[in-house]
């Protein structure tokens, strides 16, 4: 498996890193990473070790996003978890020149108009912090613990429609995971399929 | 120009935020009024253009009939298969139908594959799609005419995905006939829908797992015809996978890599497609339809990486237990007591009695497996006890246990012919060695019938392998088998811990006898259900007689009587049993018949037929599989201990699944292919078919009744 990854990567890097690798299996260190929020502020994951750190993928322009950003279903699960200490980064790694992708500025009014409560919205133009968590949806959500492992990977819930009436009735994997997480319990739902629209790589 | 209109459109307006987001959510041109053609139009661009169309002009009450749903997508959209791959979503058709009408599954054209920026790899059509449903009306309609209305809900995208609705409705006259309508349509996709999984003669598949990685071998002739070919896997529950690939490809076999993204251990199959072209998503694309099944993970086969070196020792492991199966534990005590009587002689001679035992083990298996390379080849369906199924066989070792039977109680002695045993007499040790051998060849004959949980699966395996492998598999159930033996007669100073011969032997001797008769009543009752009980009486007269002349062997074919009279004698039990033979069993036996479908009744169990399953899961119903034959005693213990248990009971009565018994007591070639579909040599085999569009799923050999209520349960709430 080992020996996989880094064949994978060292093609990936002679092909000149276009393609998402492999989904990091759920229990291994989450891959670190820098990149620049909406405010021009600097996020490493390294930074928030200690605490639990929640990854959202991003696209403004996803039906599946706003399914969970209309409702306000989003935003109650980050103002809920950031309340409690959880750090919450909303990542978009969509191209510049495909839809979803945002500048600063851009991202900024969005928050503002859709009073999102995330701990930073983290711009990944060049796609590479998706390509390190084989993001391939938007929403595709990653819950880190605080020893830097991966808890939970997936869907954010059980209902893959672009529905906002299906929230009520669905299970929200990441809520369950977090709970359990936060109550020193281990996760009982770690992986799941996510759904949604894909990220938008850059045309090769 | 449009596209650059929509594309220009689209952003500054979302990002800007002007909108309320409440309506953003959904864009989607939602008809309120049901109509046999709906549109979706979004910023000013239809993108898709929804109809129902049906293969008749009017519905014939009684008599099923095609309709599809239409898709026609703009240029560059397109909609999604029924698992979309890494994004997308698939397109849902709700009907709203009468009571007592019925409407089939989707059946899914081949899908396109696309692979976007990113290496994100997506199932779905371009430019236009039909999905076909079969609809039964009811024997009797009322109205001059039916509306059927459906909802249809789908998610188109180009570069950004649009989620489309629209109710749409199917008015139709009742007529006594009806003309064809869109014969070229249907046509067209039909031709695109995959087929069966071809019979083993044509194409076999074998599935292993090899570490994260699940391997699918595909053998078959049609392979080596196409240029491109793949596999569209069709991914159950919270499994991820990730993309399947061509591992390696050689004339008439190709192996497919699947990676499993999920921490799913116990999975060990996968349904798909196996998709031929010669271009990659070329119109002339063809696909095999590969059911996989969801086995319960609940003992320890359920283990990842199921390697040779595995299977091997799943046969081995599974040899071993052979001992312990109540149709072979009567030999095994005869072996027992055979050590304890030798427990006195020397090393060397228990040693040797032990191999021999041995040797009568391995020759049997090894017999057995040259016997079913031989019939594999020549093109049969041969599975695991399938000798079983053929009452001659059930007879001829009836006649077998009877003849030991009389041995063990004296009424006469089993010697070797005259020649053999005059050499024999001078060493008592030679002959006990020959006995020992045919014990060794007796005792495995027994068992064959028990399909021990680990050894099906390790046979089930085995039959999807080259010849070598078979005989390699029943080599090691063998060496499984005869470990025991090797053991004590290797090591003798552990029968120390066996009891002092003495006279107490004879009647340990003589009740064993009735072990033997025991296993005989069991051989009856095979014999009954599988000729009736005529044909199991007739069975019985001929062995009465074979009784008759054991005791006038052992009575006047003595060594103090003259050689012209053990000559008389002989030839009188040879006209017995000749002429007892031909009139009880050419004639008698060979004509008696019984109905099966009638020997499934009672308990809530209804006899099985593929159609009969076809038609309950098409309305929806729970239906549980129990795949039996009347001389399977693992069937049996699980039939009183777990299906007929009241909780058991219950709990399928609560969950209103439909009780079906698939009688493999003669073979049925019908339940052969079924079980072979499985993966599974013999029975038992128990599956649950929970709901329409869920995958089997199959029990362990050893049902426990925790497994199955607790599979119900998941059921219940999977079709909520």
């Amino acid at each position: 498996m080992k020996t996989k990854l880094i064949l994978t990567a060292i093609t990936t890097l002679a092909a000149g890193a276009l393609y998402a690798s492999d989904v990091p299996p759920v229990g291994t260190a989450a891959p670190d990473f820098s990149a620049p929020d909406a405010n021009g502020k600097t996020q490493s994951l390294s930074e928030y070790k200690g605490k639990y750190v929640v990854l959202e993928w991003f696209n403004p322009e996803c039906p599946f996003v706003k399914k969970h950003y209309g409702s306000d279903n989003m935003q109650k699960l980050q103002a809920e978890y950031t309340g409690k200490g959880v750090v919450w980064l909303t990542i978009d790694s969509n191209a510049p020149g495909a839809e979803g992708n945002i500048t600063a500025d851009q991202a900024k009014k969005i928050m503002d108009s859709w009073k999102t409560k995330q701990t930073a919205l983290v711009l990944d133009p060049d796609s590479k912090v998706a390509k390190l968590y084989g993001a391939k949806n938007t929403p595709n959500m990653v819950v880190i613990g605080p020893d830097g492992k991966i808890v939970y990977e997936g869907a954010i819930d059980s209902k893959a429609t672009p529905n906002p009436a299906d929230i009520p009735s669905s299970t929200n994997y990441v809520k369950a995971a977090l709970d359990e997480a936060l109550s020193g319990k281990p996760v009982s739902n770690a992986q799941t399929k996510p759904y949604g629209c894909s990220v938008k790589y850059k045309s090769s | 120009m449009r596209a650059i209109l929509l594309c220009g459109a689209v952003r500054p307006m979302v990002i800007s935020g002007m909108l309320p987001l409440r309506q953003l959510s959904i864009a989607v041109s939602l008809l309120a009024l049901a109509h046999p053609l709906a549109a979706q139009n979004y910023q000013g661009k239809e993108l898709v253009k929804a109809s129902l169309v049906a293969d008749t002009s009017a519905i014939v009450p009684g008599k099923p009939f095609t309709v599809g749903l239409l898709l026609r997508m703009a240029p560059g959209w397109h909609t999604y298969w029924k698992y979309s791959g890494d994004a997308g979503l698939p397109t849902e058709i709700k009907w709203n139908l009468p009571p007592g009408w019925k409407v089939s599954e989707i059946q899914w054209p081949i899908p396109l594959k696309t692979i976007d920026p990113g290496d994100i790899l997506t199932y779905g059509y371009q430019d236009e799609v039909l999905l076909i449903q079969e609809i039964s009306p009811p024997a009797k309609i009322d109205t001059s005419a039916v509306k059927l209305s459906a909802q249809a809900d789908w998610l188109v995208c180009e570069k950004i995905c649009i989620p489309g609705s629209a109710n749409l409705a199917l008015e139709l006259p009742t007529s006594t006939l009806g003309e064809p309508k869109n014969t070229e349509l249907l046509a067209r996709y039909r031709r695109l829908l995959p087929q069966m999984f071809p019979d083993s003669k044509t194409a076999t598949a074998s599935w292993s797992r090899a570490g994260k990685d699940l391997d699918l071998k595909i053998s078959g002739e049609q392979i080596a015809n196409y240029k491109t070919l793949d596999f569209f896997p069709v991914p159950k529950g919270n499994t991820v996978v990730g993309h399947p690939s061509v591992e390696s490809r050689t004339g008439n076999t190709i192996s497919f890599k699947i990676p499993i993204e999920s921490a799913d251990e116990s999975l060990s199959s996968m349904p798909g497609l196996i998709v031929f072209a010669q271009d990659e998503n070329g119109s002339d694309r063809s696909a095999w339809e590969l059911a996989g099944t969801q086995i319960a993970a609940a003992t320890s086969i359920a283990q990842p990486s199921h390697g040779l070196a595995t299977f091997l020792l799943f046969g081995f492991i599974g040899g071993f237990i052979l001992n312990l199966m109540p149709c072979v534990l009567p030999v095994i005590s005869l072996k027992i007591f055979g050590f304890i009587k030798h427990a006195g002689q020397d090393r060397r001679g228990i040693f040797r009695n032990g191999i021999a035992f041995i040797a009568g083990i391995f020759v049997w298996f090894i017999g057995l497996a040259l016997l079913l390379i031989a019939l594999k080849s020549a093109g049969h369906q041969i599975t695991w006890a399938a000798q079983f199924t053929n009452p001659y066989f059930v007879l001829t070792l009836s006649v077998i246990v009877l003849v030991f039977a009389l041995d063990l109680f004296g009424v006469f002695e089993i010697t070797l012919p005259q020649a053999l045993t005059h050499r024999m007499l001078d060493s008592a040790d030679r002959e006990g060695e020959a006995g020992s051998f045919f014990q060794g060849l007796f005792a495995t004959a027994l068992a064959t019938p028990c399909t021990a949980p680990f050894l099906g699966t390790a046979i089930g395996f085995a039959f999807t392998q080259s010849s070598a492998v078979i005989l390699l598999m029943f080599v090691a159930v063998a060496a499984g088998m005869s470990a025991p033996y090797f053991l004590l007669s290797a090591q003798p100073a552990w029968m120390k811990f066996l009891p002092q011969p003495g006279p107490w032997m004879v009647h340990v001797k003589q009740f064993m006898g009735f072990l033997l008769l025991a296993t005989l009543l069991f051989l009856l009752y095979v014999l009954g259900a599988q000729r009736g009980l005529e044909g199991a009486i007739w069975a019985s007269c001929f062995l009465l007689v074979i009784a008759i002349a054991c005791w006038m062997k052992g009575a006047f074919i003595v060594p103090t009587a003259s050689p012209f009279k053990r000559g008389f004698v002989l030839v009188v039990m040879l006209l017995l049993l000749l002429g007892s033979g031909f009139y009880f069993i050419g004639d008698k036996f060979q004509s008696s018949r019984i109905d099966i479908a009638q020997s499934a009744s009672g308990g809530g169990w209804q006899a099985f037929t593929p159609e009969r399953l076809q038609s309950e899961r098409d309305q929806g119903h729970a239906v549980f599989v129990d795949f039996t034959a009347a001389w399977c005693l693992t069937c049996k213990f699980n039939e009183k201990a777990v299906l007929q248990n009241s909780e058991v009971r219950d709990a399928f009565q609560r969950h209103s699944v439909v009780k079906l018994k698939a009688d493999w007591t003669n073979g049925d070639p019908v339940i052969t292919k079924l079980l072979q579909q499985f993966g599974r040599p013999g029975v038992p085999l128990y599956v649950l078919y929970p709901g329409k569009s869920q995958e089997p799923i199959v029990f362990p050999e050893l049902l426990t009744k925790n497994i199955l209520l607790d599979k119900l349960e998941t059921i219940t709430v999977a079709s909520r």
